[in-house]
């Protein structure tokens, strides 16, 4: 197997006594496509910052392909970053834009035309050469970012929210541009932002990050369907995240009525969260789901009716479902047992953020 | 990046930061701490006092000049931000070339030369015939206080949105109402910095105001550059002080926030760097807002002091010298005679002269020296004082009417008021040290030992006076071959003399600055009796030169357009009365041509050669006398090439 | 419309008190006392000591702004590093000496640089050799960068504190080193603030005549000493307007350098 291109050891930052990341190892294989997730202020952008070498860590090390580069300044790094706002060179034109990383490196002059005529045509962009920085339009000026970024042939490209300033139609088809681009290069992506649909679309790994730790790691249908714990739930995709308590094995006990469920291993009477996503719960004629509600809400979404089902507790279920029950309709809730996720309680609050559920 | 090399760089940054500070803050610290000092002396170390800080509020001058440079200020603030406001937002809907147009012409009064601005403004009042005064520094203020406002407003103008505007107007808002309740507040930042921008230029400004203010008033910058010419009283520094803290302090506060525990959800947003930018326009607007506050309190509370202190039809004008009379002696007569003077100070009898002659302020009585008198009198700017309104001409030693007859033939027009000569001030000590012979002649002045160590008189005549005795001539010859010699001569000496200066002579010999120093006799009183208080080891001797020198005159004269005569004659009257002449002469320290008050005098002073020489020994001397404007001319031309040289 | 009637004051403001003016000088620079037409009061600037005066004030001003210069880049850019909130606060640290009126700030300049003056004061507690610093054209220099200097720093800090912080990383993302970053990006990026702080400061130096009377001890005449005595002592109007017109050149050149290189205003000092 590959050796990791990247290997973050240990790394702890803090601004100003605020502990942004604590303790954090992480490991990136060539060749991947990881996302950094997590909402703002999770410590993503710090990791990758450090990984760009613009923060040097409080403790611990940046290895990259082998080599100790924890304290590199970026400019000797053979990786490169797209920024969250593009940061392009106002003052230059497209191509100088573009060739400035060549042009530093005392690359030939003809090689370095090549080079430009090459990465516009992979961002689509064949003669905008001489073109400013502010004729552009904003998904055009992400793209000379990228190109800016690519010719210089870096082993890991960094990019820290690049579509975020993008209308929602332009970024999806960005996100397929950055796939291709991914899959034409092999170059390894490490991607950051705090949009989980971009995340479970283009990576191969996500990293779900909170609080300056990682809450959980994996490929998107891991995190998606077996959340580790409730920020993941909650994170990733809309669910219901309920108090309940594992009765014994495979069976567990929510609001008073019984579930069967397929995990195991928590011990009996133990309190737990569970986990059940919108589109799993399947409403049911009254007297034949183990837990009884009344419609309380309805909006049609396209694919799926989005309800709202209130139980005599008064948790507020959401529920997917392409059946259509009106508002006030008394229906039961029943869930099969392998769409039941159970997660432990969190005993203390920074328990909560470093994600313990073992 | 390495931490010892970011800690280093740190350390070099914060280095640099305090030398920076060190480098703007020096001469301002410096100023506080002379505001302390007991001597008025800039270079000596007298003790401590806080006479001046007394002194600064009893000084009607000075609190004058604070009202007047703090209302001017906050007007022409004002008045620059509502015309630059609504201009900013008429320029940024007009088309890119009228703005283009617009906008040069507003950089002119910002890339112009103060001078030419200023001198342009008082061509313009005196064409429009505006006089000149208190309005015409307040629109000269206003002009070059638009530009900062409007290119403060203008960036704001670009960030706001559009359509705010447009749905306020589509909610239903009158254009006034949108235009108040939303464009403003987005503009408000820019709208205030312009104010503060305009607030501190004007409050800063000398050039512009020194060449369109008029009489009976001064601002800061004027009242202090007036007093430059004999020393400045250390009470401006006090009240400088004053202002610079109070400033200092509202800064402080404004900008002091509890370092708030920053919440974990900023980290991201901080390492990008975004985050203070965010949060400056409102800091300004804070400043700014508190600042403004702290001026319209020190605004209301000088209008209402300056209410209080005029109200009189009864009006003298008065134009004399910077610090040409005890100030005791103004309210003396004010009270006795119910007569509210307006008291108004100039540099040098040039600066008078145009004056007096455009008739931009009218003044009823004028003090000019001899030769002034005489281009005044040839030039029909002078009436006849009524002689039976002075009763106390008789005091003035007849002598010294019989020296008016060079420039007053008849003795119809003036009044005797001060009198000296010029000689030279030399450094004992100074002068053995540098192995040079006690001065005894202008000639003294040429000597290479010397060289350095020469203060020479800043002003045409004195300077060719110096050297065209020296040659043997008349100080009034329009010989251009004599006048070409002395301007070699001058030359020739330029690279001995240390600086060309005025009445700074005097403060820079006591202090020990320069060896040899041409000087009014007027000074010597003040001069010897500072060098005691201060216990120098060195004295200062005064010599009149044996070539002879110049013997001048100042006296009181009457404009041919005074609207007062009779107030004016009842003032020269009131300074001939002995005592009064007698408070003035301690005062001012230069000799009296008042017999009465000689009299008065301990017969030690009278005895004191340096002040009241025998005129029977001063055959050589000789008072200056008008040459003509085109004899005047050659003097100018030819001491700009010694100047220049 | 009602808009474009805001500017109805300013405009008439601007041609009162500022193109009416101008055109006073013009008047008087092209007619001599009679009235009659004449160019001799501009081409007086080429008589000996005009000329003189004209290049040394060129001299001076010239070697103050590069001073000014190098002294405020490096400040506009540790400022910047400073980053966080430090903005406003050091705007109005340099703004603040102006409350200290201009005359005394230069006076305190004269009582530092003396023979026996603070300095020196201090030299001779180090035991080091009196140095003469005043009536020198050293001293004006320093007299003109101490006065003009936050007019170089202001627009320079204002357009190096506008460049995303990204920027700079990205330079150095893609190998430049801290030179090459400085050369290629930051400096071509604050050549806006760098031409309005050239002009801010060299215009006002070029024409001071009090800081050559306060600190060049009046040996040295300076152009604006020129033009402030022919108004104020030489009474010749026309001479003195004949120079200001002679300046004005100076000042259209300042105006075409802003019109090329800040023609969006970036380098407003405020």
């Amino acid at each position: 197997m590959h050796q990791p291109l990247i290997d973050l050891q240990h790394i702890s930052k803090s601004f100003d006594g605020t502990m942004v990341l604590d303790d954090l190892s992480l490991t990136v294989k060539e060749n991947s496509f990881v996302t950094l997730l997590g909402p703002s202020g999770c410590g993503k952008t710090t990791t990758l910052r450090i990984i760009g070498g613009f923060e040097s860590p409080d403790t611990g090390s940046v290895i990259f392909d082998g080599q100790e580069i924890t304290h590199l300044p970026p400019n000797k790094r053979q990786l490169n970053t797209v920024f969250q706002k593009y940061a392009l060179f106002t003052h230059m034109t497209i191509a100088d834009n573009i060739a400035f990383g060549l042009k530093i490196k005392n690359k030939p002059k003809s090689y370095i035309q090549d080079k430009i005529k090459y990465a516009l045509k992979l961002v689509n962009l064949d003669g905008y050469e001489n073109r400013s920085v502010d004729s552009l339009s904003g998904g055009q000026q992400q793209r000379i970012a990228i190109a800016r970024a690519i010719v210089n042939e870096p082993r890991l490209l960094l990019l820290d929210e690049p579509l975020g300033a993008l209308d929602l139609k332009l970024r999806q088809d960005m996100q397929y541009e950055l796939i291709r681009l991914k899959n034409e290069l092999g170059i390894t992506f490490i991607y950051v932002t705090h949009d989980q649909e971009e995340a479970l679309t283009m990576s191969d790994t996500i990293v779900v990050m909170n609080q300056g730790y990682i809450q959980q790691m994996g490929s998107p249908e891991s995190i998606y369907n077996e959340p580790e714990n409730a920020f993941v739930a909650d994170f990733i995709g809309d669910s219901n995240i309920v108090p309940g308590i594992m009765l014994r094995d495979e069976l567990v006990e929510i609001f008073g009525a019984k579930f069967a469920c397929v995990d195991k291993g928590f011990g009996t009477n133990r309190p737990v969260d569970v986990v059940i996503r919108p589109e799993d719960i399947d409403l049911v004629a009254p007297g034949q789901g183990a837990l009884s509600g009344i419609v309380t809400h309805l909006i049609f979404k396209g694919v799926h009716y989005e309800m709202e089902v209130t139980t005599p507790d008064g948790f507020e279920w959401l529920v997917h479902s392409t059946d259509l029950f009106p508002v006030g309709r008394q229906v039961d809730i029943h869930v099969d047992p392998f769409d039941i996720q159970i997660m432990n309680k969190p005993a203390s609050e920074d328990e909560e953020a470093m994600g313990v559920n073992e | 990046m390495s931490k010892t090399y970011r800690s280093l760089k740190q350390f070099f940054s914060n280095f640099y930061l305090v030398f920076i500070l060190i480098f703007l803050y020096a001469p301002i610290i410096t100023m506080m701490v002379l505001s302390f000092n007991t001597s008025k002396s800039r270079t000596q170390w007298g003790g401590f006092t806080l006479a001046w800080y007394q002194q600064m509020l009893s000084d009607p001058n000075i609190i004058s000049a604070l009202y007047y440079t703090l209302l001017i200020a906050f007007v022409s603030a004002l008045a620059a931000c509502i015309i630059g406001t609504a201009a900013a937002i008429a320029i940024d809907s007009m088309k890119p070339v009228t703005k283009t147009i617009v906008l040069g012409v507003t950089n002119i009064p910002m890339l112009n030369a103060d001078i030419v601005t200023g001198i342009s403004l008082m061509l313009a009042f005196l064409a429009f015939g505006i006089s000149l005064g208190f309005k015409t520094i307040l629109i000269s203020h206003i002009t070059f206080n638009i530009p900062y406002v409007i290119l403060s407003v203008m960036p704001k103008l670009k960030q706001t949105n559009k359509s705010t505007y447009e749905a306020a107007l589509d909610l239903g808002a009158h254009p006034l109402y949108a235009f108040f309740k939303v464009v403003f507040p987005d503009i408000m930042p820019g709208v205030l910095s312009g104010f503060l921008l305009a607030f501190t230029m004007s409050l800063d400004d000398f050039i512009i105001t020194h060449f369109t203010r008029g009489a009976g008033i001064n601002t800061l910058s004027t009242l202090i550059y007036s007093q430059v010419r004999r020393g400045i009283q250390p009470s401006m520094y006090a009240l400088s002080s004053v202002i610079f803290l109070t400033v200092l302090v509202l800064l402080l506060i404004t900008n002091y926030r509890p370092r708030q525990k920053k919440s974990i959800h900023d980290t991201d947003a901080l390492s990008g760097g975004a985050f203070h930018k965010n949060s400056l326009p409102e800091r300004i607007q804070k400043s700014a807002m508190a600042a403004a506050a702290v001026m319209i309190l020190f605004s209301v509370a000088f209008i209402t002091f300056k209410k209080y202190t005029t109200a009189s039809s009864n009006e003298l004008y008065v134009y004399n010298w910077g610090e040409y009379i005890d100030e005791e002696v103004v309210a003396m007569f004010e009270e006795e005679t119910g007569i509210d003077v307006t008291y108004d100070m100039f540099e040098t009898n040039e600066e008078m002269y145009p004056v007096i002659e455009a008739g931009a302020v009218r003044y009823d009585v004028v003090c000019p020296s001899d030769y002034m008198i005489q281009k005044m009198i040839e030039n029909d700017l002078l009436v006849e004082i009524n002689f039976e309104n002075v009763p106390n001409i008789h005091q003035i030693n007849p002598t010294y009417l019989e020296m008016s007859k060079s420039f007053d033939p008849q003795n119809k027009y003036s009044v005797p008021y001060c009198w000296g000569t010029v000689g030279i001030l030399y450094n004992t000590k100074r002068i053995q040290e540098l192995g040079v012979e006690p001065p005894d002649s202008w000639h003294d002045l040429w000597n290479p030992a010397l060289a350095g160590e020469i203060l020479m008189q800043d002003s045409v005549r004195d300077a060719f006076m110096v050297a065209l005795k020296d040659l043997g001539y008349s100080m009034n010859t329009a010989d251009i071959s004599q006048l070409q010699e002395a301007k070699q001569l001058l030359i020739d000496q330029k690279p001995l003399v240390q600086a060309y200066v005025i009445d700074q002579v005097r403060d820079k010999m006591i202090g020990g600055e320069a060896a040899v120093g041409v000087v009014y006799s007027g000074e010597m009183l003040y001069i010897q009796e500072e060098v005691q208080n201060l216990g120098l080891d060195y004295e200062l001797e005064y010599v009149i030169p044996k070539e002879g020198t110049n013997l001048w005159l100042d006296s009181w004269v009457i404009p041919a357009n005074a609207a007062n005569k009779e107030n004016a004659e009842k003032w020269i009257d009131f300074l001939c009365r002995p005592e009064i002449a007698l408070r003035n002469f301690e005062y001012i320290t230069y000799p009296t041509p008042n017999d009465g008050a000689f009299q008065l005098l301990e017969p030690e002073l009278q005895n004191n050669k340096s002040i009241f020489p025998d005129l029977d020994h001063l055959e050589d001397s000789e008072v200056f006398q008008y040459l003509g404007d085109e004899d005047d001319a050659v003097y100018n031309a030819l001491w700009k090439e010694v100047k220049s040289w | 419309m009602s808009k474009k009637l805001l500017s109805g004051p300013y405009v008439l403001w601007m041609i009162g008190f500022t193109i009416i003016p101008l055109a006073l000088i013009l008047y008087y620079g092209l007619t001599d006392r009679s009235g009659a037409f004449t160019l001799a009061n501009i081409m007086a600037i080429a008589t000996a000591e005009h000329a003189k005066a004209l290049w040394l004030s060129l001299g001076l001003s010239l070697a103050s702004t590069i001073c000014c210069l190098l002294l405020a880049y490096p400040l506009a850019m540790v400022l910047r590093a400073k980053g966080v909130g430090a903005g406003s606060f050091i705007v109005f640290i340099f703004i603040l000496p102006m409350w200290m009126n201009f005359l005394l700030r230069t006076l305190a300049w004269q009582t530092l640089l003396e023979k026996s003056g603070v300095i020196n004061g201090f030299l001779a507690l180090l035991h080091l050799p009196p140095q003469n610093m005043i009536n020198t054209p050293a001293a004006i220099i320093l007299g003109m960068v101490y006065n003009f200097l936050p007019f170089m720093v202001l627009p320079i800090y204002n357009v190096l504190s506008k460049i995303d912080d990204n920027t700079i990383n990205a330079a150095t993302d893609l190998g430049a080193s801290s030179l090459q970053t400085f050369w290629h990006i930051l400096l071509p990026l604050s050549v806006p603030g760098i031409i309005s702080g050239i002009n801010m400061v060299f215009v006002p130096a070029l024409t001071t005549f009090v800081i050559s009377n306060l600190l060049g001890g009046s040996k040295i005449l300076l152009i604006g000493n020129v033009i402030e005595q022919e108004f104020t002592k030489g009474s010749n109007w026309h001479l003195g307007s004949g120079l200001s017109l002679v300046l004005m050149i100076f000042i259209l050149i300042s105006m075409a350098l802003i019109a090329k290189y800040d023609k969006n205003g970036e380098g407003n000092a405020f």
